[in-house]
Formats: structure tokens, sequence, C-alpha cells
């Protein structure tokens, strides 16, 4: 990297020049452009605060473009807790989201948006992140626009149940045996005693294996949510996206599969048929004779097809009774998935405490039974019988660790509600949840020393509470990461080792059935080739190589 | 046969000659091809699941099988044959020369049987042209199978062009005792034919052959074709850049094998014991021990390479392939073979025709053994080794073996009929056997009293 030249950048001075001939070429203000950006790098070596550099560009701003959405001091704040907290304060100069990214960058006129963002990257990685732009494992890793769904999975939550492994295959029309979704336990040696159990739908791969090899692009990512999905009147079933998927999770139509397209057409007879998208290629369902398939994440749902409410869910998700799939966008930091993964016990017991259908108190047994009681805590405590320390310490911990506590539309966001509720209930009643005797009782806040001023909850005794309620999960993981396939499912749990050997689950795959657009029940199949391909095999020899 | 010399008419003797034995021959290779062609159907019909193939994974299976394999050993033939006759041209291996012509047919055969095997092995072969070629400006950039089609392609076409441009030269010569019937078929290879262009066309074919050997290491069995399945990263039995040399000697073994069996047919049914000498087969028996040696050399490289302090999924992939007795069976035919092909050479006495060719056919019985089970073997110890049901269960159906009756035929079919249209040993041999006797003549003489009797035996 030189260091000869008069650059601020640390990439150096020609890397200066190119942008500033890049700002050159828009209408907007060269000038501030670099200004900004000499400041942002500024802000990167700690010489200049975040807060500083908005205040001191927010009129020059909106001068140029009559518009400075960046975030005011106390927004500020807020953002400031984002881990894209730079980025996300750029993109919000993004008007109507109908424009490409540079057209963006070149729109804001902000050379700092570029500049500062790699100097960012260089202050803070000890690495140009500007040279991954392009230099990548793969051109496909970086796919612009919002939406990429996918999946966090707490395996510690799964009871092995196959709900969701019957619910695709209901979903989808699958022929037995086509295990979209799939469900195992295993052993992997040692002493380890705790649950051993893996959920593998498709990992949706960022830098999918599978559509690098194909040689027809038929197995493509769609564009908008960035779902690897095979267009069927596209693959010739060369099987070669089986081959190269280090998962396994891809199912060949062998012969007709069981149900027809009419069948599924006049099983959905509301908008979509379940097969074609919202572009008009056929990539959902079972897919017909002599074409690859594989889990979909549902694009008909995404799509709108099945309803507004359904989009953002997926078919395993919905099923699930212990709530151990959470479906999402990976790139908002308020879906499901990724409030899961910042805070995985939160996530337990939020689910827990807040699905009044399930596990929740319910508010109706708690006004009943605290009607006649007091209103202090020990006289609620003891009145309800939903209600105990634990449950409310961890409820109202929940809320204190909790930004924007029910507010928002990720699913789990209806839990938060419904403790409110309970809030609102118990407030009703008389008791202050939030006064200094009732946090203190609930070891939610430190007694202040005397003389001191009480200084509310304390986040880190009601993280501590979260994780007593639930435990937290032994690890996150991604499947198979080191191969190099950027998969959007992210596991709570233990990963499986290389040593690690399937084993018979809690239920039995035959012991299941599902229903279909025919109007047939079959079993859930678990090894296809002995109970359903070897059939049809001509002169099955019933020997292996 | 000592006294005979190779002439004209020896090469057009198959031309010329209608038997009966011809006519049984070419029935039997036309029913192999038309059963197959009714067992495709049939496949066609009712789907690949008429195949003994399943879904790696969960499935049980293996997602790949005969019909690939068998595809990449009749590529291995193809690319083979092409790099023999590229030799002989290039390297002035005149010794060889008649010879040529069947290992460029043989080019011509095995590509076609290959590009048969993808079609047969297509879920939906019907879109081959509006899927594959309809996006190869995009695929190309990233898919080996698209690499793979376009140099198997590129390679027909060259091997197609050699073959063409060698014949004009033949075809113009002999073109009196060739037969009328075929006239228009003659008009077409000697369109524009005049006798300036000879030198011209020896320049290219030199050229196309310095092409083909130089490329053959990196587009063709040594790179692209190994690639579609070494560039993979979670399956260890076919990482790896063993591969690429592994592939290439394969091929050669097998085109060398291919090119025996297929002239010991020709000398013997044409008595052509003086144009294809048992100095050609003792020479190209000492070819085969080299290149055999080189590829047990690999195996053994591959295989050492992960039994030997893993790391574990090349360990279980290595450990899986050396305890398979498929393996054990090729290896040792193959290792057997080798170790004839060194005693004959240090004791000439031990050479035969008849030996030559049981070894021929062993080492075209092991290669095609080894590349069914390569292709097998990846789907039943991947990285990902945590399904009951891998290593699944995989057992050619009768219409998978009846490809490999079907594919031969095919090539069979193509020789029986070009050998009615064109000679196979090309001009420039006889030429070149009549005018320079002296090369290498009285080691011939020597050696082939006394393997004589054998070949009658």
């Amino acid at each position: 990297m030189s260091t000869d030249d008069e650059s601020f950048h640390p990439l150096g001075q020609e890397w200066e020049d190119e942008l500033e001939t890049m700002l050159d070429d828009t209408e907007y203000d060269s000038d501030l452009g670099m200004e900004m950006a000499k400041d942002a790098m500024r802000v990167t070596k700690g010489e200049l605060s975040e807060a500083d550099f908005h205040e001191k560009y927010h009129e020059d701003v909106m001068d140029e473009f009559g518009v400075d959405d960046r975030p005011t001091e106390e927004a500020y704040e807020e953002a400031k807790k984002n881990a894209g907290g730079f980025a996300e304060m750029l993109k919000s100069f993004d008007g109507d989201g109908d424009e490409s990214r540079r057209d963006v960058m070149k729109k804001m006129g902000v050379g700092a948006a570029a500049v500062g963002l790699g100097a960012w990257g260089t202050a803070e990685g000890g690495q140009p992140n500007v040279a991954d732009e392009s230099g990548g494992h793969s051109t496909e890793a970086h796919r612009e626009g919002d939406t990429q769904w996918g999946m966090a999975i707490d395996l510690e939550r799964c009871d092995g149940c196959l709900s969701c492994v019957r619910a695709c295959a209901q979903e989808n029309n699958l022929d037995q045996g086509v295990n979209w979704m799939y469900v195992l336990d295993y052993e992997d040696g040692g002493a380890d005693t705790s649950q051993n159990r893996l959920v593998r739908p498709c990992q949706h791969c960022t830098d999918a294996p599978c559509e690098k090899v194909c040689p027809t692009t038929a197995r493509h990512t769609r564009d908008k949510d960035g779902l690897v999905l095979t267009d069927y009147d596209v693959c010739i079933g060369c099987r070669y996206c089986q081959v190269a998927c280090p998962y396994g999770v891809n199912y060949f139509q062998w012969d007709e599969p069981d149900v027809s397209t009419e069948e599924i057409a006049a099983e959905h007879d509301g908008e979509g048929d379940m097969m074609v998208d919202s572009r008009g290629r056929w990539v959902d369902s079972r897919s017909p004779r002599g074409t690859m398939s594989k889990c979909t994440m549902c694009p008909s749902r995404q799509d709108g097809f099945s309803g507004e409410d359904k989009i953002g869910t997926s078919a395993c998700e919905d099923a699930c009774p212990p709530d151990a799939i959470q479906f999402g966008n990976m790139r908002d930091e308020n879906s499901d998935p990724q409030r899961y993964i910042e805070n995985p016990s939160r996530g337990r017991a939020l689910r827990d405490l807040g699905d009044k259908e399930t596990t929740a108190p319910s508010l109706n047994a708690i006004e009943e039974d605290i009607a006649d009681a007091d209103a202090d805590l020990a006289s609620v405590l003891e009145a309800s019988e939903d209600l105990d320390e634990e449950t409310l310490r961890t409820m109202k911990a929940i809320e204190i660790v909790t930004e924007d506590f029910g507010e928002g539309d990720a699913d789990s966001v209806d839990y938060e509600v419904h403790i409110n509720d309970i809030f609102d209930l118990l407030e009703e009643h008389g008791l202050d949840l939030d006064s200094q005797e009732v946090l203190v009782e609930l070891d939610l806040a430190d007694e202040p020393d005397e003389g001191e001023e009480f200084e509310g909850a304390d986040e880190g005794d009601a993280q501590d509470a979260i994780d007593d309620y639930d435990g937290r999960p032994s690890s996150s993981f991604k499947l198979l990461e080191d191969v190099g396939t950027n998969p959007n499912v992210v596991y709570f749990g233990n990963e499986p080792g290389p040593n690690a050997e399937q084993v018979e689950g809690p239920s039995a795959y035959a012991d299941i059935s599902y229903e279909r657009a025919d109007g047939s029940e079959p079993n859930l199949v678990d090894n296809r080739k002995e109970e359903i391909l070897d059939e049809g095999t001509v002169g099955d020899a019933g020997v292996s190589l | 046969m000592s006294t005979k010399t190779p002439s004209k008419a020896d090469i057009l003797r198959p031309i010329g000659t209608f038997s009966k034995k011809y006519l049984a021959v070419y029935s039997v290779a036309a029913l192999g091809l038309i059963a197959f062609l009714i067992a495709w159907a049939y496949q066609l019909q009712k789907g690949l699941i008429v195949t003994g193939l399943g879904d790696w994974g969960t499935g049980g299976g293996a997602t790949w099988g005969l019909y690939i394999g068998a595809f990449i050993w009749w590529v291995g033939v193809a690319h083979g044959g092409i790099i023999l006759s590229a030799s002989v041209r290039l390297l002035g291996m005149d010794r060889y020369m008649p010879v040529a012509r069947i290992a460029e047919m043989t080019t011509i055969g095995g590509l076609s049987a290959a590009g048969f095997y993808i079609l047969v092995h297509m879920g939906r072969p019907d879109r081959m042209v509006t899927s594959v070629l309809g996006h190869f400006h995009i695929t190309v950039n990233n898919s080996p199978l698209v690499w793979d089609v376009t140099v198997i392609t590129a390679y027909f076409v060259l091997s197609a062009t050699y073959l063409g441009l060698t014949i004009r030269y033949d075809v113009n010569r002999l073109r009196d005792d060739l037969p009328d019937k075929f006239e228009p078929i003659y008009k077409i290879i000697t369109f524009g034919y005049s006798e300036k262009e000879d030198e011209i066309i020896q320049r290219m074919v030199w050229w196309l052959a310095a092409a083909v050997i130089i490329m053959a290491p990196l587009l063709l069995h040594g790179g692209v074709i190994p690639w579609l399945f070494s560039l993979l990263p979670a399956m260890p039995a076919w990482t790896g850049g063993i591969q690429g040399p592994m592939f290439l000697s394969i091929a050669l073994m097998s085109a060398i094998s291919g090119v025996m069996i297929i002239s010991y047919t020709f000398r013997r049914v044409y008595n052509w014991e003086h144009i294809i000498t048992d100095d050609i087969f003792r020479g190209l028996l000492l070819w085969l021990g080299f290149f055999t040696l080189l590829f047990l050399w690999f195996q053994l490289q591959s295989v050492l390479n992960g039994v030997f302090l893993g790391p574990l999924n090349t360990a279980h992939a290595a450990e899986g392939k050396m305890a398979h007795p498929a393996y054990q069976v090729a290896m040792t035919m193959i290792f057997l073979t080798l170790v004839y092909i060194f005693l004959q050479a240090i004791r000439p006495a031990l050479f035969s025709k008849t030996r030559a060719l049981i070894a021929s056919c062993a080492i075209l019985a092991g290669t095609l053994t080894e590349k069914i089970l390569f292709v097998v073997e990846g789907f039943f110890h991947p990285t990902f080794d945590i399904y009951t049901a891998t290593p699944g269960t995989y057992f050619p159906s009768l219409i998978e073996i009846l490809s490999l009756v079907g594919t031969a035929s095919l090539v069979a079919l193509l020789f029986l009929n070009l050998a009615k249209l064109v000679p196979v040993v090309e001009l420039h041999a006889i030429e070149h056997l009549t005018g320079g006797h002296d090369h290498e003549h009285g080691h011939e003489e020597t050696t082939k009293t006394e393997t004589e009797p054998e070949v009658k035996a």
C-alpha cells in the first residue's frame, strides 16, 4: 500500500482520483463528495465522531440533494448498535429503491460511500474490502437486493417429530421418498450426551455449486430474493446439480410423478397455481418427470400467491410445533431469523412465554386469578397460577433487551404483543413493572447505593435471566461452511462432525402419512431407492457395486 | 507370408469382398444396436427409473452410474485413439502408420458412442438444443459439463477433418478400383481435389496432429474430462490434481487396447500379416505396458494420499475404494497384464498375438470397471457422510448393461460400413512399406517365425 502520496485514502492516490472522476461525471458537487470522503476516513481513524460527521454535513447535503435521511443524533445512538450502521446510513439516501446501487451512489454524489466504506473496511479488518466486491470466491456472492430468504434453525428445540417433513411433502405434492425437508438424529462418537439432531432443508447457498455447474441455467438464483430454484421447463435432467451439491438435498424425478399438474392446479383456485412463480417460470411444487427438484423455500408463498400473511413463511416453519425453524429475510436485521441469531436464548424464551396457542401464560386466566389480589408483586404472583416469579422475570427481561418491543412485522412480534398485553393487564391492576421495587425484586436491577439515583433495569441481568430460562445454544454454525457455499441457513446446537452417522430418530418416516392433491395419503419414505425406485429397475439384481 | 509385398490390392480387399461371415457379423452388430435402441425407447417411455440409479444422500442411491462411467470410458478410447494417430504423424513413428487410420476411426466411433451416452443419460434429451445451446454463452463460463460437451464437439470436428483430409489422397488415387455405387460419396470426399494440394494437406495434417498432442493433456482426457469430477469440493473420491494424469493414462491404455483388438481382427480376416505386422503388436504392447505402469503409479498416489493420516473425508473415500472387490479385481487384472507385458519384453518367446489380444481385452475390461466404479464411489463416500442411506446401493440394470452392447455394436457397425467404403489402412502406409523396406524389417523377420504357430492356434 502506498504511503508516500498525499492521498487520504489507504488505497492510494490512484484510487482516489478514480473516484473523483466518477463524481465529476455526476451532476452533483465533487468537492463536497471528496471532502465528505476525507472526513469519513477521519471517522474510521477515530479523529472525528460519527455524530459530528453528520452534524457537519447536514446543511450541505440538504442544499445539494434536498434530502438528508441520515440519522439525527437521537437516531444515531440506535443506528450505532446495528452492525451495518454506516452502510445503513448511506443506504438511506436511496429514495425510491428503484435505482441500481451504482446510480444511487452517483446520485448521492458521496464518494464517501465508496471511499468511506472502503476505508471503513481497511480500518476495521486490516484488508481493503473494496477488492472483495469483485474478487470474491464467486460472482454470486454479491447479489444485490434487500431480500435473501433463509432460515435460523434451533436444533436443540427440534423434537424430531417430522411435522416439517410432512408439511413440505404435503404442500409440494411430493412423491414418496422425495424428502426436500429431512430431519435426522446422529451419533458423533465420544461422551457427548446432548441432543444430536439435524434439520436439513436446501441451504439456498449464495455460492451454490449446483447452480454453477448447471449446463442450462435451469438451476438459478432468483434475483429478487436469492432463492435457489430449478426451472422445470429448462432442466435437461443431467443431474450434475445433485452431483455437485455437498449436502445431498436434490431429488430427481425418475418417473412420472404421482400427482398431476392438473390436480395441483385444481387444489389452488386462488391466485397462482403453486407451480409458476411471479416471473412466470415453473419452479414450485414437485418436478415433472426427468427433471431435478429440491426444497424451494416456498416461492409461491413469497410471491404472495398464498395470501399476504404467508409472505415470509415456509410450510415447514408453519408446521413446526416447537417453533425450531425461523424463516425470513437474512438481510433484514428485524426478521425472525436475524433476531434469533442476534439473541437465540431470547428467541427461545420469547416463544415459550409469548405463544398463546401453546405454552404462554393465558391472559384470561391471569386476569381471573389476580382479580382479588393486592397490587404488590408477591400477591400477584401468589394469586396467578400461570405466572410465577421466573416467568415474569423472563418476560420482563425480554422486554428490557428488546429494542422496539412489540413493533415490526416479524412473526415473533406476535409473541411480544402477547407479553405486552400481560404487562398492560398487570399495570392496570396497579403493579408498576418498571418501578425500582419490582425490578430489584425480580433481580433485573441493582439496588442503588445510598445517595445515588436508581439507574433502571440492568441489561446484563436481564440477559442472564433469559439465558437461565431456556438455556443458551451450545453453538451456532453453518453446514459445511468451509466448502465455500455460503449457505443461508444458520443452525443452533451441535454441529455434526466428520464422523457423524445417522441413527434412528424419535419418529419413524414410515409412521407418518401426508395428504396430496390427488386425494392419496401415502406414508413418508426414508430410503427412496430401496422402497420405491428398485421396483422400477429393469432386472434389479438385488446386489450392489 | 514373408514373401508377400504389401500392395494396393491388399488394402482394397475389404471393399471388394462380401462374405457370409461379414453379413453374420454385421447382423449381430445391428441386432445389438437395435436391441439397445428398443431398450432406450422403453427408458424414454418409463423414465430413468428403469436404471439402477437413485438419489445420493437420504435416497440411498448413486446419481450417476454406468452411463457416465461408459461415457468417459468411450471418450477416453476416442481421445487415446487420436493421440495415437497424431503421434504417428507428428513424431514420425512410421512403424505404426498401418494402424493410424484405424486409430482415427476408433476416435470417430468412440466419440459417437460417447455422444450417444450423453443423450441416453439425460432425463430430458429432447431439450438438448433449446436448453444447452440456448444458454451456452452463459453456462460455458461455469459448467464443467458444458466445457466437456464443447471439447468433445471440437475434437469430433478435428478428428473428422483429420480423417477426411487423409482419405482424399487415397480415394483420388484408388478411385478406379473403388465401387461405383458409392460414387456420390467419393465425389464429395474428393471435391475440388488436385495433386497440388497433397503437400498442403500434409502440412495441415501435421498441424492438426500438433494441436491434438498439445491440447491432449490440457483440454482432452488430461483436463476437461477429469475436471467434471475433480473440481467438485465435496466428493473426496474424485477430488485432486492426480485425476488429470490418471484419466489420460486410462485413455491411452484403452485406446491402444482397442486399436490392437480391431487391428487384430482386420489382419486375421483380410490376411494382412505383412501389413499389420507382429512388430506393430509388439510395439503397441510395450506402449500399453508403459501407460499401464503410469496408471498403476497414479492409482497408488491417489489412494496413498487418503489412507495415511487422512484428512477424514479423503481417508474414508480411499479406504472405501481400496476395500471394494471390483476395484481389487480390476487392479489385479491390470497388474497381471503389466507383468505379462514386461515378461514378454524380456523373453520375446512369450509374445503371441492371441496373448496380446487377451491383454488388450483385460485392460479394456479393467479400465471400464475402474471408470464405472470411479463414478459410483464418489456418491458412496461424500464429505457429508452422515446419512444412513449413504453409501447407497447401485448395480447397473439390464438396460444399462445393454447400452454397452449397443454402443460397442455402434462402433463395430461404423467400422463395418467404413471398411466397405474407404481403405482402413492408408495408401501412405503401403507406399511407405514398399518404398522404405529397410527400417526395422530385420527385427520383424527374426521374430515372425517363432510366433507364427501360436497365431494359428
